[in-house]
């Protein structure tokens, strides 16, 4: 009787336990990924989670640390802007990218990353910078790289005629107001709260320092995970690409639903009114901007000390089929 | 014997670097978390070849003894002072035990807005933070100085200011240098963090810079630079305590 019942109990947990699938440990960041964590705030619309996969999504505040993390074996996939995926792959990390989550897009529709100066400051254009200092919020970060494409485009030498400084968001709006900045980096919700405030007026976007449309965040894993579970990984990207669809159709409720569940801690009525990245509804990654941006990186920035093969690092294969 | 044990914290220290290597080399971690020695220390060489690097092991070590040294001044003065007067020490004794466990870190954003973000900031917020252990001990010693010294003194006629000159100060010195013995450390931390959080320059920003870069074995190399300049600092510190107090060297017996 007691052999039955442990035999009976076994068959259960094996069954649960294929049933529910590989569980995904997936470090994620602070802004820009509501996608992302809309499956995660909104199981409901995500159908294969619980049965093909199951997710797990582990907050992170910077990209060093979620590497980190995943080179000590702790995380199975990530999101990651386009840059450090390309450092991690310069370094021979084992990861390959497989879905966009936004883009950093020119057009009144989208919000693209801005450098704003005070209004009543003397720089007037980039130019003017020589001398300056611009706030970023980490070095080689994607705002750092603006920056710096920015100041090129000037003529300038970063760090010979401009400092590039980094320090955190919710300062920036009040270092450029007392001109501890010359200018500085403003992302949302930060850029429509400063510019409720006033004072302060734009020099150059990320799109407009780079010159086209670029990947901004994009979502990782690891070969390994890939290479082990590529029907979960299939299930989860399915329901990644659903869920991005169901975003961008009703993008008002998704945030409302992604404040309710604590994803967002910006006042509701700004974080609706804000704008938003570029997200592609299909979630395919916009190679070609990424191979530019490892160019700029190399050649320009001299950040690479050897060229990456960015197509080798992309793997869209297990997206779902258009 | 006494050879042996000369060499017994070296023979330790070796154990443990070839034990990292061993681990290292052994290929269960990732180098990029966990850089063999031989690859770090390659860094350090590159490090000490490159004159852009060194610039910004002597800009770190600029803020770090500039802030000490104004700690230093400020901090023997008042340390002194509220040692020698039972008022200044009733108003001040306070402040700083009160305030001593509160981490200065934390003001640095607004040492950054009434300093900016230059090389001021953070020199300001190393003054605060060698301040305290400078004063404390300070206090301390001044407080300790022998009254049959001072009775003496004055018994023989000297001033206030001789009997701080003649008296206090030299009884209170082995006091003052075992407060820099523990500022010059404080010192170096601080000021790599501070650059760690808001700088362009620096082996603080060279650490942050390193780890963006994914290059840990860059980075450790930048933290065995720091490691050095601190050693060096402090040995700079016992040098100028035993030419200068030499009368008070230590004989410590072991039992």
């Amino acid at each position: 009787m007691a052999r039955t019942l442990l035999f009976l109990t076994g068959i259960l947990f094996l069954g649960n336990s294929l049933a529910a699938g590989p569980l995904i440990r997936l470090g994620r960041g602070f802004a820009a990924e509501e996608q992302l964590w809309l499956m995660s705030a909104r199981p409901d619309l995500a159908p294969n989670q619980g049965k093909r996969y199951e997710l797990k999504q582990i907050l992170f505040q910077a990209n060093p640390e979620r590497f980190q993390a995943y080179l000590a074996g702790e995380l199975d996939a990530g999101t990651a802007p386009g840059l450090a995926i390309i450092f991690g792959s310069a370094q021979g990390m084992d990861f390959k990218l497989v879905a966009s989550i936004c883009l950093e897009a020119a057009g009144k529709q989208y919000f693209t990353t801005q450098y704003m100066v005070k209004d009543d400051g003397p720089i007037k254009s980039v130019k003017d910078l020589k001398g300056g200092t611009i706030g970023v919020v980490g070095i080689k970060t994607a705002t750092d790289l603006w920056a710096r494409a920015g100041l090129l485009n000037a003529g300038l030498v970063p760090d010979q005629d401009t400092k590039v400084v980094p320090m955190a968001f919710p300062v920036i709006g009040d270092a450029v107001r007392t001109g501890k900045v010359s200018a500085g980096v403003f992302v949302e919700p930060f850029y429509s709260a400063e510019m409720a405030k006033g004072g302060l007026r734009k020099l150059f976007t990320a799109t407009e320092a780079v010159g086209y449309d670029h990947e901004l965040l994009d979502l990782f894993f690891s070969e390994k995970f890939l290479k082990a579970n590529p029907d979960a990984v299939r299930a989860f990207l399915a329901d990644y690409v659903a869920v991005t669809r169901y975003y961008l159709a009703n993008t008002a409720q998704a945030k409302a639903d992604l404040h309710k569940a604590g994803f967002v801690r910006t006042p509701l009525e700004i974080y609706l009114r804000n704008s938003d990245w570029k997200r592609t509804p299909d979630a395919r990654v916009d190679v070609g901007s990424l191979e530019k941006l490892a160019v700029f990186m190399r050649e320009k920035l001299q950040w690479l000390e050897k060229p990456v093969n960015v197509r080798e690092m992309v793997d869209q294969s297990y997206l779902p089929t258009r | 014997m006494a050879a042996i044990n000369r060499l017994l914290p070296f023979g330790f220290v070796a154990a443990l670097l070839v034990a990292w290597e061993i681990a290292a080399r052994s290929g269960r971690w990732s180098k990029l978390l966990f850089p063999s020695l031989s690859s770090v220390l390659n860094e350090v060489v590159a490090f000490f070849t490159s004159s852009a690097l060194l610039m910004e092991a002597w800009v770190t070590l600029e803020r770090a003894l500039g802030g000490f040294a104004l700690a230093a001044v400020v901090g023997i003065l008042l340390g002194v002072v509220m040692g020698r007067s039972k008022f200044v020490a009733g108003l001040l004794d306070p402040l700083f035990s009160g305030t001593y466990a509160v981490p200065k870190l934390a003001l640095f954003p607004i040492f950054i807005f009434v300093f900016g973000i230059g090389s001021l900031s953070k020199v300001a917020l190393v003054f605060l933070e060698c301040l305290y252990p400078i004063v404390i001990m300070t206090y301390a010693g001044a407080r300790d100085v022998n009254r049959a010294l001072l009775w003496s003194a004055q018994n023989m006629g000297a001033s206030r200011a001789a009997i701080l000159r003649r008296v206090v100060i030299p009884a209170t010195a082995p006091f003052i240098f075992a407060g820099f013995r523990v500022a010059v450390p404080v010192a170096m931390i601080v000021v790599v963090i501070t650059e760690m959080v808001s700088s362009a320059d620096g082996l603080g920003y060279r650490v942050i810079y390193a780890m963006a870069s994914l290059r840990t074995d860059r980075m450790l190399a930048v933290v065995v630079v720091i490691a050095a300049l601190g050693y060096l600092l402090d040995k700079a510190v016992v040098l100028a305590r035993d030419r200068l107090i030499y009368w008070e060297k230590l004989d410590t017996y072991y039992v």
